[in-house]
């Protein structure tokens, strides 16, 4: 379908702006906070981190194909994903960095250091900022097989900064899988599913948008190969 | 990027935006139960999010076992004598209430070693002060549409090249 990418673009723009709407506007001051306008950030804090978790799960998914069978296409979303995933990473991270410095207060380096839920998701990000930088190099073979050993790490570093508020030492609220989640206000359910909606229709545009850059990226490369 | 910076740095450097005092001077309101020979040192005004403090002087031949401090909607905290101190002090966490409230009652009870009590009343107000944590939601609002805005001309700019080649 023609205009299909801007179609999913604009209507995940339209869900977030959707989301802001409803978290800055329809409803007030968030109650039983230290910080009832920080709270507000909620509603994109928690998707973009969601998003960051898919991003980098289907870097993960991407290299074990690419592993196992040598798909070009693996390989490409692989490479995608991770740019992604940084951006959406750095996004709730930030984000929830201004959230906490507001709710929590104290100092945000010793936080980062004592916290395992912000320490493990930290790490995660500079993981594939590392991914990243190393694919930066020239696209041969050896490179996307180490690149995807690298994305492999995510099977561990994904599910330890998910799981970290859960079993280690952390401040981070949990709700998903806790009684906390079946007392969710509805309306707040719903402001974060539009901004959960909202950055999943922007992922997938922006994600179609980067891998047809990459096969631009590799046709130049292959024309330029066979003239050689 | 170098807004994105210079906010990340002053974020960085800025002070807790809450201010506490567990000084007796900070204290505005003072009580002195004669009976007992203690006297109570606390703020009139309760702020929500910052944590409230009573200080209390211990009589000199202080033979009390435990102070209780009760508020209305049941809210307690029970504070065992240390002989050794001249002076004593309990804090309520600063979100115990989260709506404003005036002539709030604090019920005291002093249990003496025999079990006897005597208890009295104070009365303070449930502050809630304007949220200065608007910088932090714009802030990090800013966050979302520079990541996005930036990592779109990025890759529109590298589409752009690759078309013209």
């Amino acid at each position: 379908m023609r205009y299909q990418r801007e179609i999913i673009g604009l209507l995940g723009f339209s869900l977030v702006l959707g989301a802001l709407y409803f978290s800055l506007i329809e409803t007030g001051p968030a109650k039983f906070f230290t910080a009832p306008n920080a709270q507000k950030l909620f509603y994109l804090h928690v998707p973009s981190g969601l998003i960051t978790y898919l991003a980098f799960l289907m870097v993960v998914g991407g290299s074990m194909v690419f592993l196992y069978n040598g798909s070009e296409d693996a390989d490409k979303l692989a490479k995608s994903s991770t740019e992604l995933g940084i951006v959406f990473g750095f996004m709730s991270l930030a984000s929830g960095t201004f959230w906490m410095k507001a709710e929590w207060g104290g100092d945000i380096v010793s936080r980062f250091l004592t916290d395992m839920r912000l320490a493990t998701t930290l790490a995660m990000w500079l993981l594939y900022i590392a991914y990243f930088v190393y694919r930066r190099q020239p696209d041969t073979q050896q490179v996307k097989v180490n690149a995807a050993v690298l994305g492999l790490s995510g099977l561990l570093m994904v599910p330890l900064s998910y799981l970290s508020s859960r079993f280690l030492r952390s401040h981070h609220p949990v709700i998903v899988g806790t009684e906390d989640q079946g007392s969710l206000d509805p309306s707040l359910r719903f402001g974060l599913y539009l901004g959960l909606f909202g950055f999943l229709f922007i992922f997938i545009f922006l994600l179609k948008f980067r891998m047809e850059i990459e096969e631009m990226e590799r046709d130049i490369l292959r024309s330029k190969m066979e003239k050689i | 990027m170098r807004l994105l910076a210079l906010f990340l740095t002053i974020l960085l450097f800025s002070g807790s935006s809450l201010a506490e005092c567990r000084n007796k001077d900070c204290m505005t309101a003072q009580f002195e139960l004669e009976t007992m020979g203690h006297t109570f040192h606390y703020d009139e005004v309760f702020n929500i999010g910052t944590n409230w403090y009573i200080i209390f002087d211990y009589p000199e031949n202080n033979t009390n076992k435990t102070i209780t401090f009760e508020f209305y909607n049941g809210i307690s905290k029970v504070h065992e004598y240390d002989n050794d101190l001249v002076t004593d002090s309990i804090s309520f966490s600063g979100s115990t209430f989260n709506e404003e409230k005036l002539n709030l009652v604090l019920n005291i009870t002093i249990t003496n070693e025999d079990n006897s009590t005597s208890d009295f009343n104070l009365k303070i107000d449930i502050n809630k002060p304007p949220a200065d944590d608007l910088f932090y939601l714009w802030g990090g609002m800013t966050v979302f549409w520079t990541a996005i805005g930036a990592y779109v001309l990025y890759i529109s700019s590298k589409f752009t090249k690759l078309r013209d080649k």
